[in-house]
Parts: structure tokens; C-alpha cells; sequence
């Protein structure tokens, strides 16, 4: 059941490209996130959805209905901004009824829905506040009401927690998810933080520099990023370019040390280059025995991350990062020591850009 | 020893905090005596008669019809600059501000803005003269566009068809605005020169309100489904609101007072309260100094009103802000 | 729908507005420079200037109100400057109160201002009008109070951008006394802010009519008013050299706003 579908949509600014060939379709219900770098374009596909940017090329669909040349305030599309953008000379109450008023309700049913919203948010103590007398955290709720409030066939959020410091991002997130699930909404949530997209989403598009580099369910993504840019961006990969030298026993090597990968390198030749990742989590120091993906290096530096150590080290001449977890027992190496560590087979990704 | 008395010192004013104001009295002093001793004066001249009675027979000057007359017509260029300067101000304010004026316009317009509020007083009344007098440039060159009813044939039948005898409008010039009865020393010439300084003023005082103005706020309106106009009145004009309560009490303040530009203007010949007054400082018109008094005291009622008004709309108008 | 597309396209309203602006600042002082240079009939000349430059009472006005405003500049510094950096020091609760006072000469007319004043001044116990001498103290204490609202403003913006309180008290604990914290770090820390009310200050002395009028002192003011009743051509001359003034006092500030601004900038980058 087809709900939002995109299809080649571009846009420019002047000279520079801004989104290039975005086709995308979102089902009923569905929770897709947007991620990728500042500048890659999220926002201004949202605003092409919401109707604050005309594409240059290509269509929204809603519904079956061509949206493109609807203007912004007959799409009936909910928006959520990073900024929150509460009306300041409206109460909590005025500014979550404010879309009902415009659409000519009465008076009671404005009323009554402002309450149905306030409750659902759990801020039906704020009536009457104005947002100057709100934390940042209770105005992006007011400000998720007010978008639904009027019953939007989408809801689009720019980022609405990037304002808010760790703690409130935190729940507001559950809060989201929990609300979207209740109401069953169609929603498009854009975020540069891959933790959000991975916990919040059914599916996430990775975009960069305007483009689409991947959609997938956050599993898929995570574990099995398909371009190098993907494998950076979602988690902190470590990657490497190496050069094919057995394509049917799946080695290849990359500074002289030869690597073996469980999933083979079939369809390369021997000679070509290929695009290798390695998870920091999937690295071990050598504890048993072992033959195969054995590695010499030399400790860098070593950062504490709360339950996680992050240990950067230097195999052959390119740089890798090692995750353990923080046990009292761990024996932590000196910087700048020599020691061993080891990866799976399994642990090693081919990539396809 | 100054060690010592620097401790106490310390331990005095931690004592009684409201040592810390002996600081201010320079300033203070300053102020009771050449703000504060004055605006007594005033205020004390307007209700004691010559031998220093209390009266209130000083009020009967505004029985006088001159200056009654001289109340109005300050109000009248008061307000009218104040919305004429305020609104054209505020368009164009909006137009460099929001409405995506080009660059080099901007700039040239805050500059200028900046410039022509300070330009006030005589050299204004002078630009005025010679500029849109009798003999002014663009005058002469308004007068110039003329042409003969005589030579529009068609028109002039028409014209003599509706009863209007055409012989009588040989040479017209719609473009000159003295054939309209305006002068420069009168009431229009006035709000003309005013507007010169008002305007930019507007300009000044509105213009960080209007980049105040979110983007998001419009884009969240249209969401919800607003139209600009309904956007307008629900949020930006509430949200600019103090800021043009503001900027309007400035700008009839200014004109209230001015002084400079309609002395030198008209020499003096056209009845405004301050004139007058300033006719009664030089040598009592009015035959009694405390008429003079009372007069003064008029105007300083009239401001006095004006900000309660002010301050009573403000207040509504900034409900949602913080104090 | 193209409007709500795109607010920030140019419009063909803005342009209007925008050139209407123009006209309205532009035309006047077009206008007047023209007409300044026609003294001669039929040829464009300096004439008008000439005549200026070369009356006595011009030069004796000009020099006069320089004299007026450098000394209203310094008195007005004098109080404000010491008087404001106390009040963020030790009395921050006093503002509400400062503003009003100080906003308080623009809202009474200053016609109401001077008059009230001769009127105290002019007669005992406080008289000031018996020679020249006292009455350019008037004449200054006026122009202070005129000048109020520019100078409080300047000096308040310029303290509230620097951390009066930490800087003084890191000038302290290095041993500094109240007047050293004041010259050696507060006021270089503010010379922009002072300089801007003080230009503002400048451009308003030379501007007054109403005291210098009424005390009959030989200001630029009343010197224009004067010539503005009998002659024709030099009254517009003379309206282009204040403007230039003005323009001129305006342009220098801007001149250091800028260069100190750039010069944060440099510290910041390099
Ligand atoms: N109105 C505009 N005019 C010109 N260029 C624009 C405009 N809006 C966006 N861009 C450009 O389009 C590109 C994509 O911008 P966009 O705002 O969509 O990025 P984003 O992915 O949302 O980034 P962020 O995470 O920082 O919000 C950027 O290079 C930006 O400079
Ligand atoms: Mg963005």
C-alpha cells in the first residue's frame, strides 16, 4: 500500500545541485528517517514534501493525489521544525488549535481536540503557558501537537531534537516513536544522528551530497552497508582499500598483510581493487591461538567511551579502531606498544562503492 | 590606615547594600538640578498667579482660541507624520528586510536611515526650500510638465460637453502641487518635511523587530494552513506589535516637540505649540508668564497621556514576552 | 502560490518602495546642492559657499559650537562613563530607573526642556544668566541633558558587551585601585562605544537651535535661522556643509566600528 511516493526529484539552487534523482516510497504507517551529513540535502527534500521548495524535476505523490504544485497550505501535511517555531504571542492551547481555527472549526471542537492533544503529550498542565514559559523539550512537544492536530495524512520533523541536550532527546525520542505508533501516522523524520535513525526508523535512507546512498531497514544498514560511505556514516567502521589476490579462496591484502574474508571476493579479479570493512567491536586482542586474520600493530591511542574502550591502533600503515568493553578485568595495552589482534573471517565486509 | 578603613568600608556597604547608591550621586544631583528643578518650575509656574498664590486662572489660556488652535495643529502634524512616516517607514523597512530588496539597496537605505534621522533642525527646513518651494528645483520642474487643454481636442469637447468651460483651463499642470493650495509653510509643507526624518526613524527602530521575524513562523502558519494574510494578522503583526507601539510613540514624540524645522520653515508664522512657546520664552505674548507656564505644562500633559496610553497597549501587546 | 514558493523573491512592491525610499532621502539634498551652486545666474558656482566661508559670524558660530560640543562631549563622558560602570558593578537594580531618566529628554519637548530651564536659571537662587561665562555652563549642562539618551545608550551597550564585573575583578586581584581598574581597563575596553555617543553628541550641538535661541549665544543654530530670513541661496549652501557634518561624524564612526570589528576578526583567525 503505496502512501508517499517520490519520483526523480531534483533540485538546484542556481548552479548547485542540491538533490539529484530521489525516488522513494514510503507505505501507510511507515517510519522513515533521512540520515546523513550536514549539507546532503534531508531538509530541502522535506521541504519539496512539505511544499516550501518547488522540485526542479520529478513529482510527490500523496495518496495517489500529485502533490508538486500544491501549495503549502492545502497539503495538509504536518511539519515539525528543528527551531520549534511556536507562535510566541499564542498560549500552548492557541498554538496546538491554531490549524483547527484556520480550517473554520467551532469553538468546542477546537477545544476538545486541544485537550485530546494536550493529553497525549501529557502537557495538559501547560494550557494556558505561553512557549516563553516552557523548556525547550516541552515546546517540540507542543509544537508535535500542534502538527497533529490537524490530522495530518503525514507528519515531516526536521531534526526536532538537535536543540535539546542528551537526556530530553533521549525521551522525546520514545515519545515520538510511541506517538507515531498510536496515531499509526506516515512520518519522515530527518536526523544526522545515527543512533536516532537506527532506534526511531522501520526504514532509513542514507543520503549524501543530494543522493540516495542506501535504504534499508536500520538491521541492514547497520550490519550491511553497501557503499564505503554508508559503512562510515553509520557507525564508525573501519574501512580499507585492498587489492584482490586469491578471488576464489576470498584474499585479498591492503599494506602487504594479507586478509581472509568468509564471504569471498567472487566476481573480482585478482588485481582489483575492493573496498574492506571491519566493525571496531569485531576486533580482539589475540587470546588463543590462531592462524588466519592475525595482525601486528602498534596501540596509538586509547579513549574511554563510558561502557566501551576505543582503541585506535596502526596495522601496516593504515590507522583501525578497536571497541571492548569496559571490563575491570581488561588489561589495557601501553600506547604505543606492540601487540596482536584478530577478526573473524565473517567480520570482514566487501563493499560496493 | 587606609588599609583599615578600606575594610570597613567594605564591611558598611555589606551591611547596608543601599550604600552602594551614594555611587549614583554625582549623576543624581546633576539631574534634580537641571532636569528635575526645571520640570518643578513648570509644573509650579503653571498653577501659582505672579505673587505666588495658588491658582489654577493659568489654565484659562487654553480658553484662547490661538491656542487651541496651536494644540490642534501640533496633534494633527504630530499624528499624521507619525502614521504617514510609520507606515511608509515600515514598508520599507519590511522591503529590505523580508521583502528580498537587493543588496546594494539595503545597505544604501540603513545607511541613509541612519544619516536622516540626525538630519533635523534648520538645514532640513532649508533642503525643503530649495528643493520643493516656490522656487525650488523640482518645482520648476513639476511646473514645467504642463500642456494646453486646447491641444487635446477630444478631451476638451468632452470636457465643454459636461458643462465645464474650457477656455478657463488653458494651461494645466497636473504635477504641480501648488495649483492643490499646498505650501510649504502650511499644514501639508509641514507633514512633507517631517516625514523626512520620521521615516527613517521607523525605519531604524522597526527594522531588528522585522529581522526578528522568524522564517519558520511563516512556513509553520502555511503549514497548519494559513494564508499570508491570515499569517499576518495571527502572527507577525501580535509579534511586531510592542515594536510598533514603540516606534509610534517615538515618532509622535519627535514631531510633538520639534522645534527647528517649522521655525526656520515658516519664520515662525505658523501655529504650532511650540512656537508659540517659544515665543513666549523671548517676550510674553501672552502679557502673563505663568500663561506661559501653563502652556508648557499642556504639552508635557499631552506626552504624559500619550505614554500611559502607550503603556497600557504595551502591556496588552506583550503578554507573551518575557519581562 | 508563487509568493508562498518563494518569499524571498524580489518584488516588484519592494522595488517601489525601495526607490520611493530613495527618492525621498535623495531628492532633497539633490535639490538643495543644485540650488546652492546656482547663486550666479545661469551658471553653476560655488558662490554661495564662498560667501559663507568668508562671513565672520559663520566662522565665530562654527568655532563657538565646536567649542559647545567638545565640552558637553567631555562633561557628558565624565559623568556617564563612571556613573554606569558603578551602577553594573554595585547597583545593577538601579537601571530600570537610569533608563527612564535618561530616555526622559526625548520624550519632553525640547522646547519644554529649555524653557523650563531658563526659566529656573534666570533668576535667583539659581541664577546663571548674569555673565556670558555662566550662561555657556547653562549652555553645556543643556546640551548634556539633550545628549542624554544618546550617551547613557552608547556607553549602557558598550559595558554590557565587555564583562565589567570579571574585568574588574581580575584587574583587582592583580592589585589595581578603583580609578586604575576604570582607566587602564575599562575605558580602553569601551573607547568605541564612548566615541559613538560621542559623535552623536557632536552632530546634535552643532545642530541646536532651541538654547543657544533663547540664551542669545552665538551657535551655528541660530546663525542659520538668521541667514535662512533674509537670504536665498546661502541658507542651502549652508544646509550641505552641516549635512556634510553630520555625514562626516557618522562616516568616521562607522570608519572605527568597522576597523575594530576587522581587527577581531584578524585576532580570531589568525
Ligand atoms: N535556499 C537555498 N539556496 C541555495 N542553496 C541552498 C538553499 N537551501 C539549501 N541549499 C543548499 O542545498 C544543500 C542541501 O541543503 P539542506 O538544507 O537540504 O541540507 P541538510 O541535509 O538538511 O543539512 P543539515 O543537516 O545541516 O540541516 C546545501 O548545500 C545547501 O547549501
Ligand atoms: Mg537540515
Amino acid at each position: 500500500m503505496t502512501h508517499l511516493e517520490l519520483t526523480h526529484i531534483h533540485k538546484s539552487f542556481g548552479a548547485s545541485v542540491a538533490v539529484e534523482d530521489f525516488n522513494l516510497t514510503v507505505k501507510q504507517g511507515e517510519f522513515v528517517s533521512f540520515l546523513g551529513p550536514s549539507g546532503c540535502g534531508k531538509t530541502t527534500t522535506l521541504r519539496m514534501v512539505a511544499g516550501f521548495e518547488l522540485p526542479t524535476s520529478g513529482n510527490v505523490t500523496l495518496n495517489g493525489k500529485d502533490l508538486t504544485y500544491v501549495p503549502p497550505n492545502k497539503r495538509n501535511v504536518g511539519m515539525v521544525f528543528q527551531s520549534y517555531a511556536l507562535f510566541p504571542n499564542m498560549t500552548v492551547a492557541q498554538n496546538v488549535g491554531y490549524g483547527l481555527k484556520i480550517a473554520g472549526k467551532s469553538k468546542n471542537e477546537i477545544e476538545e481536540r486541544v485537550r485530546e492533544m494536550l493529553s497525549l503529550i501529557q502537557m495538559d498542565k501547560f494550557y494556558s503557558r505561553y512557549p516563553y514559559q516552557l523548556s525547550g523539550g516541552q515546546q517540540q512537544r507542543v509544537a508535535l501537537a500542534r502538527a497533529l492536530a490537524i490530522q495530518p495524512e503525514l507528519l515531516l520533523l526536521d531534526e526536532p531534537l538537535s536543540a535539546l541536550d542528551a537526556k530530553i532527546r533521549f525521551e522525546l525520542r520514545q515519545e515520538i516513536r510511541r506517538i507515531q505508533q498510536k496515531l499509526g501516522i506516515t512520518t519522515i523524520y530527518v536526523t544526522h544522528d545515527q543512533e536516532e535513525a537506527l532506534s526511531l526508523s522501520d526504514r532509513i535512507v542514507v543520503m549524501s551530497q543530494g543522493k540516495i546512498e542506501q535504504v534499508g531497514n536500520p538491521f541492514e544498514i547497520y550490519n550491511f552497508p553497501q557503499t564505503r560511505f554508508v559503512a562510515k556514516f553509520v557507525g564508525s567502521l573501519n574501512t580499507v582499500t585492498a587489492t584482490v589476490v586469491d578471488p576464489a579462496k576470498g584474499i585479498a591484502s591492503f599494506d602487504g598483510i594479507n586478509l581472509e574474508i568468509a564471504q569471498g571476493l567472487n566476481g573480482k579479479n585478482k588485481g582489483e581493487e575492493v573496498t574492506i570493512a571491519i566493525r571496531p567491536e569485531r576486533f580482539n586482542f589475540l587470546a588463543e591461538q590462531r592462524k588466519e586474520n592475525v595482525f601486528d600493530c602498534t596501540i596509538e591511542n586509547i579513549t574511554f567511551l563510558g561502557s566501551v574502550v576505543r582503541v585506535q591502533m596502526k596495522i601496516g600503515n593504515s590507522i583501525f579502531n578497536m571497541d571492548t568493553f569496559n571490563r575491570p578485568s581488561l588489561k589495557l595495552p601501553n600506547i604505543g606498544g606492540k601487540e596482536q589482534v584478530t577478526c573473524s573471517n565473517k567480520a570482514v565486509l566487501v563493499l560496493a562503492g | 590606615m587606609s588599609q583599615m578603613f578600606a575594610t570597613r568600608q567594605r564591611k558598611l556597604w555589606r551591611e547596608y547594600p543601599l550604600w552602594n547608591w551614594v555611587g549614583l550621586f554625582p549623576f543624581f544631583i546633576f539631574i534634580v538640578f537641571f532636569l528635575v528643578f526645571p520640570s518643578l518650575r513648570l509644573f509650579t509656574g503653571a498653577f501659582t498667579n505672579q505673587e505666588g498664590g495658588l491658582t489654577l486662572d493659568n489654565l484659562k489660556v487654553f480658553e484662547n482660541p490661538n491656542v487651541l488652535k496651536a494644540y490642534i495643529m501640533s496633534l494633527q502634524v504630530s499624528a499624521i507624520t507619525a502614521f504617514v512616516g510609520g507606515f511608509f517607514g515600515f514598508l520599507v523597512a519590511y522591503s529590505i528586510t523580508q521583502g528580498g530588496a537587493p543588496r546594494w539597496m539595503r545597505n544604501v537605505i540603513s545607511t541613509f536611515s541612519g544619516l536622516a534621522a540626525n538630519f533635523g533642525g534648520v538645514p532640513l527646513a532649508f533642503s525643503f526650500i530649495a528643493t520643493i518651494g516656490q522656487t525650488g528645483i523640482i518645482t520648476a520642474m513639476l511646473k514645467k510638465a504642463c500642456f494646453n487643454l486646447e491641444n487635446y481636442g477630444a478631451l476638451a469637447q468632452f470636457l465643454a460637453s459636461g458643462g465645464v468651460n474650457v477656455s478657463d483651463i488653458t494651461n494645466v499642470c497636473p504635477l504641480n502641487p501648488y495649483t492643490y493650495g499646498f505650501s510649504l509653510y502650511s499644514l501639508s509643507g509641514l507633514v512633507l518635511a517631517y516625514t523626512y526624518f520620521q521615516f527613517p526613524l521607523m525605519i531604524l527602530t522597526i527594522t531588528p523587530a522585522l529581522e526578528g521575524l522568524k522564517k519558520e513562523w511563516y512556513e509553520a502558519s502555511t503549514n497548519l494552513g494559513a494564508t499570508p494574510a491570515k499569517y499576518w494578522r495571527d502572527v507577525a503583526l501580535p509579534v511586531l506589535m510592542p515594536s510598533i507601539l514603540g516606534a509610534s510613540l517615538l515618532l509622535f514624540g519627535n514631531a510633538f516637540g520639534a522645534y527647528a524645522t517649522a521655525r526656520a520653515l515658516t519664520g515662525g508664522s505658523i501655529p504650532l505649540v511650540s512656537i508659540y512657546i517659544g515665543q513666549q520664552i523671548r517676550g510674553d505674548v501672552l502679557g502673563n508668564p505663568n500663561e506661559g507656564y501653563a502652556l508648557a505644562f499642556g504639552m508635557v500633559a499631552i506626552m504624559t497621556l500619550t505614554i500611559v496610553a502607550y503603556s497600557l497597549l504595551q502591556r496588552r501587546a506583550t503578554r507573551w514576552m518575557k519581562s | 502560490m508563487d509568493e508562498i514558493m518563494s518569499r524571498k523573491r524580489t518584488s516588484f512592491f519592494t522595488i517601489f518602495w525601495g526607490i520611493l525610499a530613495l527618492l525621498y532621502f535623495f531628492l532633497p539634498i539633490y535639490g538643495t546642492l543644485d540650488f546652492s551652486l546656482r547663486m550666479e545666474r545661469g551658471i553653476l558656482g560655488f558662490k554661495a559657499y564662498k560667501i559663507i566661508f568668508a562671513d565672520p559670524r559663520f566662522w565665530e558660530g562654527f568655532r563657538y559650537s565646536v567649542t559647545m560640543a567638545v565640552i558637553t562631549i567631555i562633561v557628558s563622558a565624565a559623568i556617564f562613563v563612571p556613573t554606569i560602570y558603578w551602577m553594573y558593578l554595585k547597583v545593577p537594580q538601579a537601571r530600570p530607573i537610569m533608563e527612564i531618566i535618561t530616555i526622559l529628554p526625548f520624550v519632553i519637548p525640547g522646547i519644554i526642556l529649555v524653557f523650563g530651564l531658563i526659566r529656573t536659571f534666570s533668576r535667583p537662587p539659581l541664577q546663571l544668566t548674569t555673565s556670558t561665562f555662566k550662561t555657556d555652563i547653562l549652555m553645556i549642562a543643556g546640551y548634556v541633558i539633550i545628549s542624554m539618551p544618546y550617551m547613557f545608550r552608547a556607553v549602557d551597550v558598550g559595558m554590557r558587551s565587555i564583562d565589567v564585573r570579571t574585568l574588574t575583578e581580575a584587574a583587582q586581584s592583580l592589585g589595581s585601585n578603583w580609578f586604575h581598574v576604570l582607566a587602564d581597563v575599562i575605558i580602553p575596553n569601551l573607547r568605541l562605544a564612548i566615541l559613538g555617543g560621542s559623535l552623536i553628541c557632536f552632530a546634535t550641538v552643532m545642530g541646536e537651535l532651541i538654547l543657544a535661541d533663547f540664551l542669545v549665544r552665538p551657535a551655528l543654530g541660530p546663525y542659520m535661522v538668521r541667514l535662512g530670513l533674509t537670504k536665498a541661496y546661502e541658507p542651502a549652501a549652508l544646509a550641505i556643509i552641516s549635512y556634510s557634518l553630520t555625514w562626516f561624524s557618522l562616516g568616521l564612526l562607522q570608519f572605527f566600528s568597522s576597523r575594530s570589528e576587522r581587527q577581531k576578526q584578524q585576532v580570531i583567525t589568525t
